[in-house]
């Protein structure tokens, strides 16, 4: 069974919506998704710094030399640095 | 059983027809589109040998394809989601399919690494999401009620679609080569969308119907028209103002980087407790299978009960589960655990579509429902890499099983704090009185946010 399709308005009024606002800002959801990225760049950053030093006291326990001592990217460098743990 | 069906009718007290419904026919065109969309992307895995014997690519670069794949999709799907709003779902997917044919073709000839990022990484990623996002929130514009059923049926036939699909991909590769197989893809596939898409309608009232669950008494709403573009950008401005549009994104991301860690990380962490490649790999379909239950009854219970409870619930389920693993040592163990966690795994995503509706109302989800897969593309992005990296640093998967609990126990408790599912936020889309041919917004929230907007149910 088919059931006819009603015709569509054809002017471009937009339908009263008077009373209706928003007056709050969404601050608690854009806040919980800022928390969220936030959070997930700590987590990278623990990681990502605790493979630099990894790779770093490697190359320098290979080479016979302090960790000090050895080079590193800039990458390693750069996510050791933003790290406070590491 | 046509009795049954009629007397249905009657009961609900239904315009048009229950069972032989075309709304059924658009969900299995959208079963269909997710199929061919994301059997390839699924099937990947399959791919990365044969591309390092053929070309000698290391299996991290060409992972990085699948990677920026992941991303793209991610980042196109509200764009994607505006697309289907504006200029319809048809033309959009229509828009998808060509794409998906070009991305097939070049992938197929790729001679550099590059062309493989460029032809699988970026256009098959934008292809996924003109295919994948618009049909969603189409297959919403059918259902005047029962979303949820609409949904469940839905994301069922998305979860053993590419099911199938990806072992006869893998029988593909092995017997004509990954050109060849990519190639013959690309065609079929096309031909499929192009087929199938002959059948799809963006709305009941394009294909001259009414709505599955219509009820004699309910007016039609507006679905085309000069009025049907003004008045979208108005209510997704008022959607933009919810603190549930930001939060669900959160959500999503939460709930994706939570499983993708385990759906990653299973089969790897199941062979370094003694499991056999085999077994860990049955581990990971025994999670599949038990899933699909929940696919479909979670929509269902959402639409019937509150969806944010049922959210909860899934996502708790989901951040308790994986302690199974911390204890997981024998073959048992870990079939025990993908039972168990399968139950609320299956329900952590499938509830968006329903809960948009009751936040909502009948505005179009286009847009709001293409920034949800941008926050789930990204978490399943970030889920999947970080099973690899935490057992490089660490060489063991505790971190990793100990993040997915944090993630997905953090999902749970952003969930608390939405609004109830039982309030709608904005104005219900605007309906026409058949009678002078006006419109009319039905204000059914209240007229002013209240202060404890916020606060659960």
């Amino acid at each position: 069974m088919k059931a006819a399709a009603p015709n569509q308005p054809t002017d471009s009024r937009s339908p009263e919506l008077e009373r209706f606002e928003i007056k709050r800002r969404p601050f608690l959801g854009f806040g919980l998704l800022m928390s969220s990225v936030i959070a997930t760049l700590a987590v990278l950053i623990y990681f990502g710094a605790w493979a630099s030093s990894d790779r770093i006291e490697n190359r320098a326990l290979a080479a016979g030399i302090h960790e000090s001592e050895a080079e590193s990217e800039w990458w390693e460098d750069g996510l050791v640095f933003a790290c406070p743990l590491h | 059983m046509q009795n049954a069906a009629l007397w249905l009718d009657r009961r609900f007290g239904l315009k048009e027809h229950s069972i032989a419904h075309y709304a059924w026919v658009i969900v299995g065109i959208a079963g269909v589109v997710q199929m061919v969309g994301a059997a390839i992307r699924m099937a990947f895995g399959v791919l990365v040998d044969p591309l390092v014997a053929a070309f000698g690519w290391s299996p991290g670069s060409i992972g990085l394809a699948y990677a920026l794949m992941s991303i793209v999709t991610a980042l196109s799907s509200p764009v994607a989601g505006y697309l289907g709003n504006r200029f319809g779902a048809r033309r959009t997917m229509a828009a998808g399919t060509m794409l998906f044919f070009i991305g097939m073709m070049w992938t197929s000839q790729t001679k550099e690494i590059w062309e493989l990022y460029v032809a699988y990484g970026m256009v098959f990623g934008v292809s996924q999401a003109l295919l994948l996002v618009p049909v969603v929130p189409a297959v919403a514009s059918w259902f005047r009620r029962h979303l949820g059923l609409g949904t469940g049926i839905m994301m069922v036939s998305w979860s053993l679609g590419p099911a199938l699909v990806v072992q006869l991909l893998a029988v593909l590769f092995n017997t004509v080569g990954w050109s060849q197989a990519f190639m013959f893809v690309g065609i079929v596939g096309t031909v499929t969308l192009t087929i199938v898409l002959l059948y799809f309608r963006n709305t009941p009232e394009e294909a001259g119907r009414v709505a599955y669950g219509t009820k004699s008494y309910d007016k039609p709403l507006v679905t085309s028209g000069n009025i049907f573009v003004s008045t979208q950008q108005e209510f997704q401005s008022y959607v933009y103002k919810t603190n549930a549009f930001w939060n669900l994104i959160n959500i999503h991301f939460l709930g994706c980087v939570g499983h993708a860690v385990i759906l990653v990380g299973i089969i790897p962490l199941g062979i370094s407790k003694g499991l056999g490649p085999l077994t860990a790999a049955g581990v990971l379909t025994t999670i599949s299978i038990v899933s699909v239950l929940t696919r479909f009854v979670t929509p269902v219970l959402s639409d019937r009960f509150s969806a944010k409870t049922v959210m909860f619930l899934s996502f708790l389920g989901q951040g308790v589960g994986v302690f199974l693993l911390f204890t997981a040592n024998s073959t048992l163990d870990f079939y025990i655990f993908a039972v168990v966690w399968a139950i609320p795994y299956g329900g952590e995503g499938t509830a968006f579509p329903v809960v948009n509706r009751q936040y909502y109302g009948h505005s179009p989800m286009g847009s709001t429902y293409g920034w949800q897969l941008l926050g789930a593309g990204l978490g399943m992005a970030l889920g999947g890499a970080l099973p690899g990296m935490v057992f490089d640093i660490t060489g063991g998967y505790s971190w990793a099983i100990g993040l997915s609990a944090a993630f997905s126990l953090a999902g749970a408790v952003a969930i608390v704090l939405l609004d109830s599912t039982h309030k709608q936020l904005i104005p219900d889309w605007p309906e026409i009185d058949t009678a002078t041919g006006a419109t009319a917004a039905t204000v059914r929230s209240p007229i002013v946010q209240p202060e404890s907007s916020s606060t659960g149910d």
